[in-house]
C-alpha cells in the first residue's frame, strides 16, 4: 500500500506537470499562424469546390485541432518519461511490469504525431480526437463536407471518421458459413481485414498514412523514416528491437520523397519510391507492422476503450438508470429492436414488459451474459441511408497540382461499402481473399455495425450532441447524413414511413427532410428491414437517445483527455432539424459543379 | 514454496493489476465471444399476422408480415413473389432482417420496387435463413393496388 500511495503522489505531481505543459502548449500554440514546423514544406492548396461547399472556418478550425494535437503529443511525451526504465526478463524476453504501459504510450505518441504526414500538418488524431469519442473534431466539417481535409489541403475522402473506441474488439474479417454472413474487420467497409496481423484494428492504422485522400505518404517506408527522426525513436527501438529504425540506410532523397504526397503523377504506379535495399525494405515493412500494433495497443487501452460508462456501472449494480434512461433501455431491447445488431450482452431469454412481452413487473429479467458488451454484432448492414451530396469527394473531379484526381466520377460515385471492397473497386482496397468476391452482390451497400458505445461523447462543456444545446455537432453513420441522435433514432423509426423517391434537398412541399421525408436510399439493394417502421412515439425516441447517452465512457472515472476541446459549442434550433440549414439540393449542387 | 506462498504471490500480482500506473492501461475486462453460433431453429414457423401492404408510394410498396421467431441464422430474408397475374408471380423481391434473439416474434418487411402506377399486384411471401434454408412458411396469394 505504501508503494501504491507513493506511486499516486508521484503521478499526481506528474499529472500537474503534464497539465501545465498542455496549457502552455495550447496558449503558445494559439499565437501561431501556422502549425507547421519551420522545416516542413508548405502544403499546396487544392480547392475544386464550388463556393459554399467548404465551411468558412475551415482554416482556423484545422489550426485549432493541430494546437490540441500538439498539446496531447506533449502530454504523451511527459507520460512516456514518467514510465520507469524497462527491465527485460524471461524467455521470451518481456518488459516486466512496464511492457503494456510502454507500447500503449508509444501508440499514443504516434497517434498525436503530425510529422508523419508529408506536409507535417496531419496526425491520426486530426480526424480522431478524444472529446468526440475519437471521431471527427470539427463541428463545421461534420456539418458540411463530412470527410476531413488531407495533408494536401483540401483533398478529402468520402466517409465519416469512425470512432476508435472498441475498434480493437472486432475480429479479423471472415465469412461465417454457418451464419452465412461476414463478421469483423475494421473501417466502414471492413477493408482492414487483419489477414496478416490478425488484428483488423492494427491494420486499420496502416491505411490512412498512405491514403492519398488522407495523410498521403507515398510509401509505407516513409512512416519508419519519419519515426526515425522523432524524439521517441528510442522508445520504438526499445520495444521493437535495437536497430529496427536506426540501421536502415535511407536514400539521400528520402525527405523529398516523403514530402511528396501519394497520388503525385511523378510516382506513376510506383508504391515504393523510397529506394531501399531488400534488407532495409524488410525492416521498414516490419516497422510499419509495429506502428500498427502500437497504435492498436493504444486504442485497446483504458485510455480509449475503458468500459467506464453509466451503463457499465448499472450492470455492475453501482448505478441506477433514471426513468427516462430505463425506458430507453427497454425500448432499445424491445420495440426499438436496436439490440438485434447492437448486442447488449444480455441473456437470450428475458421476458420484456408489455407491450412486447408479458412480464408484469416491467423489469428486465435477463441475466448479463457479458458484463461488458460492446454493442455491436461485428457484422454489417445497409441501413438505406440517402446519398449525402455534401460529401467532399463528389467535387474532386479535377487534378490537383500533383496531377492527382481524387474522384474522376464525381456524383456518379456510389458507395457500395463492403460490396465494393470485395470487388476491389474504386475507393476501397485490394481484397486479399478471392473466395469472398462471390458474396459481393449480397453485401452491396453494407457498412459496419458500429459499437453504440460513446456515440454520444462530446466535450464536457458542450453537454450533448443535441440541439438546442449547448451542443457539439457530430456526424453519424458512414456518410454523415444524420446530424443528431434524435435524427438517428427517428431515421430507424420512420425510414419506411416517410419514403420519398427524391434526392436530398428535394423533399416535396409540406414535408420536412429528416422529419417527414426520407430521400431514397443511395444503395437500394440489400436494405436491412430490421428497423424502418418501429412505431415509436416522439417521447420513446427521446428515451432511446437518453439511453444511448448512458453508453458514454467517463461516468465511473474521467475519460482521459476529454477536456482538450478549445473550440466553441453550438446552440439553438432543435435536434429534429439540426443541420438542415446546410442541406443544399442535390440537383442544385450538380448544377453548381457544372458551372464551376 | 508451498501453496500458501504461491497464493500470496498471486494475490500480490493481482494487486499490481488493481493499482496500476494510471498513465497507462491495464487489461480490459472484456473478452468478446465475437461471433455467436446461430440460435436453434424453431420447430414450426407460422405467420401470425399479415401479409399486408404496409405502405405504397410512387413505384415502391412495402409488404410486411409477422411470424413466430424462426431462429436459425441471425440474418433472415423476407421474400415476396409478385406479379400482375395471380397465376404468374414470377418476380421476386427480398430484403434481409436481423433477428432479435430476445423477441418471440419477428416482423418481416420487404421493399418491392419498380411498380407501375394504378396497377393491381398479386403476391405471396416466404422467408429463409441467410444460408438459403427456407423457413417452410408460405402465404396465400394476396393483392394490393398502386395509386
Amino acid at each position: 500500500m505504501k508503494g501504491a500511495t507513493m506511486t499516486r503522489v508521484r503521478l499526481t505531481v506528474v499529472s500537474v506537470v503534464v497539465l501545465c505543459l498542455l496549457a502552455l502548449c495550447m496558449s503558445v500554440g494559439g499565437k501561431k499562424v501556422s502549425a507547421q514546423s519551420a522545416a516542413s514544406p508548405a502544403a499546396p492548396v487544392y480547392n475544386p469546390y464550388p463556393p459554399g461547399i467548404l465551411p468558412s472556418d475551415l482554416s482556423s478550425e484545422l489550426a485549432r485541432v493541430l494546437r490540441e494535437v500538439d498539446g496531447l503529443e506533449a502530454e504523451a511525451i511527459a507520460q512516456w518519461h514518467a514510465i520507469p526504465p524497462p527491465v527485460v526478463s524471461g524467455q521470451p524476453p518481456t518488459f516486466q511490469n512496464t511492457g503494456v504501459a510502454s507500447v500503449e504510450i508509444l501508440g499514443k505518441l504516434m497517434n498525436y504525431d503530425k510529422t508523419i504526414s508529408p506536409f507535417e500538418n496531419e496526425a491520426c488524431a486530426s480526424c480522431h480526437m478524444p472529446y468526440a469519442g475519437f471521431s471527427g473534431p470539427i463541428p463545421s466539417v461534420n456539418l458540411t463536407m463530412i470527410a476531413y481535409p488531407a495533408s494536401v489541403r483540401y483533398r478529402a475522402a468520402k466517409r465519416t471518421a469512425q470512432r476508435y473506441t472498441y475498434s480493437s474488439y472486432f475480429p479479423p474479417l471472415q465469412y461465417d458459413a454457418t451464419q452465412g454472413l461476414f463478421f469483423g474487420g475494421n473501417f466502414w467497409d471492413s477493408r482492414a481485414t487483419g489477414y496478416l496481423t490478425r488484428s483488423p484494428d492494427a491494420e486499420q492504422s496502416q491505411h490512412p498514412p498512405v491514403c492519398p485522400d488522407e495523410m498521403a505518404s507515398p510509401d509505407i517506408a516513409c512512416i519508419p523514416y519519419k519515426l526515425s527522426l522523432r524524439p521517441y525513436a528510442s522508445l520504438f527501438e526499445e520495444i521493437w528491437g535495437a536497430g529496427s529504425l536506426s540501421t536502415i540506410t535511407w536514400p539521400a532523397d528520402a525527405a523529398h520523397v516523403c514530402a511528396t504526397p501519394e497520388g503525385a503523377s511523378v510516382f506513376g504506379s510506383n508504391t515504393q519510391p523510397l529506394a531501399l535495399s531488400p534488407a532495409d525494405r524488410t525492416l521498414a515493412t516490419n516497422d510499419y507492422d509495429h506502428w500498427a500494433q502500437s497504435i492498436s495497443a493504444f486504442e485497446h487501452s483504458l485510455s480509449i476503450s475503458p468500459f467506464t460508462s453509466k451503463f457499465d456501472a448499472y450492470l455492475a449494480g453501482k448505478a441506477t438508470l433514471n426513468a427516462e434512461e430505463a425506458a430507453g433501455y427497454a425500448l432499445f431491447r424491445g420495440k426499438g429492436n436496436c439490440n438485434s445488431c447492437h448486442l447488449d450482452g444480455r441473456s437470450t431469454a428475458p421476458t420484456p414488459p408489455p407491450p412486447d412481452g408479458t412480464n408484469p413487473t416491467g423489469q428486465d429479467t435477463g441475466k448479463a451474459a457479458d458484463v461488458t458488451p460492446v454493442f455491436t454484432c461485428f457484422g454489417s448492414a445497409n441501413e438505406g441511408l440517402p446519398k449525402n451530396p455534401r460529401i467532399a469527394l463528389y467535387y474532386e473531379t479535377t487534378p490537383d497540382s500533383f496531377g492527382y484526381t481524387p474522384n474522376p466520377g464525381g456524383f456518379t460515385y456510389t458507395d457500395f461499402g463492403l460490396g465494393t471492397f470485395l470487388r476491389g473497386g474504386f475507393g476501397a482496397a485490394p481484397n486479399p481473399n478471392s473466395s469472398w468476391r462471390q458474396y459481393a452482390p449480397t453485401v452491396d451497400g453494407q457498412m459496419q455495425v458500429a459499437t453504440a458505445r460513446d456515440v454520444a461523447m462530446v466535450p464536457p462543456q458542450c453537454k450533448s450532441t443535441e440541439a438546442p444545446g449547448p451542443y457539439f455537432q457530430k456526424e453519424f453513420f458512414h456518410n454523415g447524413y444524420i446530424k443528431s441522435l434524435k435524427q438517428l433514432v427517428h431515421f430507424y423509426n420512420t425510414r419506411d414511413v416517410y419514403p420519398f423517391p427524391v434526392e436530398s434537398g428535394e423533399c416535396p412541399a409540406g414535408t420536412v427532410e429528416k422529419v417527414t421525408c426520407w430521400p431514397t436510399p443511395e444503395v437500394v439493394q440489400n436494405v436491412d428491414m430490421t428497423t424502418g417502421m418501429l412505431g415509436l412515439t416522439d417521447t420513446e425516441e427521446n428515451q432511446i437517445v437518453a439511453f444511448l447517452q448512458t453508453l458514454n465512457d467517463g461516468y465511473t472515472t474521467p475519460y482521459p483527455d476529454i477536456g482538450t476541446y478549445t473550440g466553441a459549442c453550438m446552440s439553438g434550433g432543435n435536434a429534429s432539424t439540426q443541420g438542415n440549414s446546410t442541406i443544399i439540393s442535390a440537383i442544385k449542387l450538380r448544377e453548381l459543379m457544372n458551372q464551376h | 514454496m508451498n501453496r500458501v506462498h504461491v497464493k500470496l504471490l498471486m494475490m500480490v500480482a493481482a494487486g499490481s493489476l488493481l493499482f496500476p500506473n494510471p498513465i497507462v492501461a491495464q487489461e480490459n475486462p472484456y473478452s468478446p465471444k465475437a461471433i455467436l453460433p446461430p440460435e436453434p431453429r424453431a420447430a414450426h414457423v407460422q405467420i401470425t399476422q399479415g401479409p399486408e401492404l404496409a405502405i405504397s408510394r410512387g413505384d415502391l410498396a412495402i409488404i410486411r408480415w409477422t411470424t413466430n421467431n424462426p431462429g436459425g441464422t441471425d440474418v433472415h430474408y423476407g421474400i415476396v413473389h409478385y406479379g400482375t397475374n395471380p397465376n404468374d408471380l414470377s418476380q421476386t423481391a427480398k430484403n434481409p432482417i436481423h433477428l432479435n434473439r430476445n423477441h418471440p416474434d419477428t416482423t418481416f418487411r420487404v421493399r418491392v420496387m419498380g411498380l407501375s402506377p394504378q396497377t393491381t399486384y398479386y403476391y405471396t411471401v416466404e422467408s429463409a435463413e441467410a444460408t438459403g434454408t427456407n423457413d417452410g412458411v408460405k402465404s396465400s396469394v394476396k393483392e394490393f393496388s398502386t395509386r
